[in-house]
């Protein structure tokens, strides 16, 4: 644990804030084994966290031409969305960091999804909300983040996260010499 | 340091905030002269048909001002802002001192001189308080013959429009221009959404307007006479026409008044230490480039959050904003941003249509995008007004865009961004990320 204490994950998360990272060009899209894992994913554990109503899943991946794009909720620091929010039902939780929604209060406006930049929030038209990905700051791990095997999706600290771009660098560089200690 | 905040409402509100997050100890007081904690105000006509409650239209939690110590002085008017002493001036005779004022009144409602319009009586009345709706929810019990004549076919009156037909009422929008949200549709989206309403119970009269109310013994109205000689039976008259700044208070002040409030690039009046924001400020309008009052709710946030910013002695700068706005008809949504009806020959116009289900306009000025608008299917529309204000070349995306595939733009530019295999980045922060997103964004 001493050895790799900068990588250490754990410390990591424990001692400075965690961001779900995107690495787009990881994403297939799981298309050999037929489904999205973490559409899915979110979707049964909305479906377990609201019960019947604002059920659906927050994220959802875009293709264009053999590229894929998951589209998630980025947590912009001073968010559009929360900006438009007319009746106030969407705002950021000062404990967690993450801008989230108070489904409640949401009537349907579509202010947020007309000024999202990232196209991540949705018009649910059935149960008439605008839903949007919380960050599952409740939960340790995002789900979505659990079931992605390609690395697509990351929870990560600050320290790994530096750590493992300038090894990204190196090995870019110096090729084959440097190897990563991090999986995934 | 004491601050004072005049509009208790989304621009005060988000000027306090940003004044707290850079000075914890500051004295915040803010003023308002109606006798709520801060609502939402646009979800009045939600609260007519109970998609808000009594409980849910409060925009901020129960203990919001207590928390970040602010001290809310609810129900006193303002009645003139005195510069040279630097006190604001209460209707009671009450005088505070300030600082830094922040001015954020908002708008009045614009009722055009029409005959037998009284705003006394409670079968009549404009609509942009929570006292409006709660008047209108009383007339709409107390009506007899249970029709509503609404005045203005625009954002305010097709929702007051569609509150009060929620309440029982059988409503007819006059309207004088050609068709209804008439500044900011053209004909073929306008039309979709006349049928709209008309299908769900609302009539529309387009081109007309109302010359005279007739009324009975107790002053409330009977029937109305268009401008075309028709008569209508009305029970209870909406004017919806408009909003005006409201800056009547500030006459004497000093604060330099053109339709609205003047503000240079930190949202500071001509006058030092008074700033200003929301419906009542002139600002910059990045697609029609020159000031413009544009009285939208983000905008109101955003002006706010600069003016507050400054006030707590960091320097920011507002880069101006543009108009955009989304609404939904009875199931349809409808987005528009930026410029909707090309201002000049050099701007191209590219549209697609499905029936009355799907329908996207785009403007474009040469290769640059700068308006659009999103009828029915709205999903991604928030990229494109990211394009759109920003001013990004994207001409060879028209056809993607049109065929509602807006993520296509997303892709490829992100996918550059984001992705750190092809590795450009040598120190790891988070903000030198994203060219396109967060901190760029305004």
């Amino acid at each position: 644990m001493n050895k790799n204490k900068l990588t250490n994950l754990k410390e990591d998360l424990k001692k400075n804030q965690i961001e779900i990272m995107l690495y787009p060009s990881r994403c297939d899209g799981c298309e050999s084994e037929g489904f999205m894992a973490c559409v899915k994913a979110c979707e049964t554990h909305m479906n377990e966290k609201y019960g019947s109503k604002y059920t659906g899943a927050r994220i959802n991946i875009k293709k264009k031409a053999g590229k894929f794009f998951p589209v998630i909720c980025h947590n912009c620091e001073e968010a559009p969305c929360v900006d438009a929010c007319m009746p106030g039902a969407r705002y950021k939780d000062m404990e967690t960091g993450w801008t989230i929604t108070n489904y409640k209060k949401c009537v349907g406006c579509w202010m947020c999804v007309m000024s999202c930049p990232f196209g991540a929030i949705d018009r649910v038209e059935k149960d008439h909300f605008a839903s949007k990905c919380d960050g599952c700051a409740d939960e340790d791990t995002p789900k979505c983040v659990e079931v992605c095997k390609k690395g697509a999706l990351k929870r990560i600290g600050i320290k790994n996260y530096s750590y493992e771009r300038r090894l990204m660098v190196a090995k870019k560089i110096y090729g084959p010499y440097i190897k990563s200690n991090i999986k995934g | 340091m004491k601050y004072v905040i005049i509009g208790n409402s989304y621009a005060g509100l988000s000027c306090a905030d940003a004044i707290r997050r850079f000075d914890k100890t500051g004295e915040v007081t803010i003023i308002s002269d109606e006798n709520y904690k801060a609502y939402a105000r646009p979800l009045i006509s939600y609260y007519l048909e109970g998609k808000t409650t009594d409980e849910t239209i409060w925009y901020k939690d129960d203990d919001y001002y207590e928390k970040n110590s602010f001290k809310p002085m609810l129900g006193k008017k303002v009645i003139s802002v005195d510069t040279a002493a630097k006190k604001v001036i209460i209707e009671d005779g009450t005088k505070i001192d300030y600082d830094k004022l922040f001015i954020g009144p908002g708008g009045v409602p614009f009722v055009p001189p029409t005959e037998g319009f009284n705003i006394e009586s409670p079968m009549m009345g404009t609509f942009t308080k929570f006292d409006d709706a709660k008047k209108m929810k009383n007339a709409a019990k107390m009506a007899k013959n249970k029709e509503a004549i609404v005045v203005g076919g625009g954002l305010i009156g097709l929702k007051a429009s569609e509150g009060l037909k929620a309440l029982g009422l059988h409503v007819t929008i006059v309207e004088l221009l050609p068709r209804v949200l008439g500044l900011a549709l053209d004909e073929i989206s306008g039309n979709i959404t006349a049928k709209r309403l008309n299908e769900n119970g609302i009539d529309t009269a387009t081109g007309e307007t109302v010359t005279k109310i007739n009324l009975d013994a107790s002053g409330n109205p009977v029937s109305v006479i268009l401008k075309s000689g028709k008569e209508l039976i009305a029970d209870i008259v909406v004017v919806g026409v408009g909003v005006r700044p409201n800056v009547s208070f500030l006459e004497g002040s000093g604060v330099k008044i053109d339709r609205g409030i003047i503000v240079d690039k930190t949202m500071m009046t001509s006058v030092k230490d008074v700033y200003a924001g929301g419906d009542a400020v002139v600002i910059y309008d990045v697609i029609n480039k020159r000031p413009n009052i544009i009285a939208i709710v983000p905008l109101a946030c955003e002006e706010g959050r600069v003016a507050g910013t400054n006030m707590a002695g960091v320097y920011r700068e507002y880069p101006g904003g543009m108009g955009l706005n989304a609404v939904e008809i009875y199931g349809l949504p409808i987005v528009t941003i930026g410029l909707t009806n090309p201002a000049n020959d050099s701007q191209k116009v590219y549209m697609f249509q499905d029936d009355e289900k799907v329908y996207r306009k785009l403007v474009y000025d040469g290769e640059v995008l700068v308006g659009a608008i999103l009828l029915g299917d709205i999903a991604g529309s928030g990229i494109l007004s990211a394009i759109i204000r920003q001013g990004l070349k994207c001409l060879k995306y028209k056809d993607e865009f049109l065929n509602g595939n807006i993520y296509s733009f997303v892709i490829d530019n992100e996918f550059e961004i984001y992705n750190i295999n092809e590795g450009y980045a040598i120190r790891g922060d988070f903000e030198d990320l994203p060219e396109f997103s967060r901190t760029n964004w305004r």
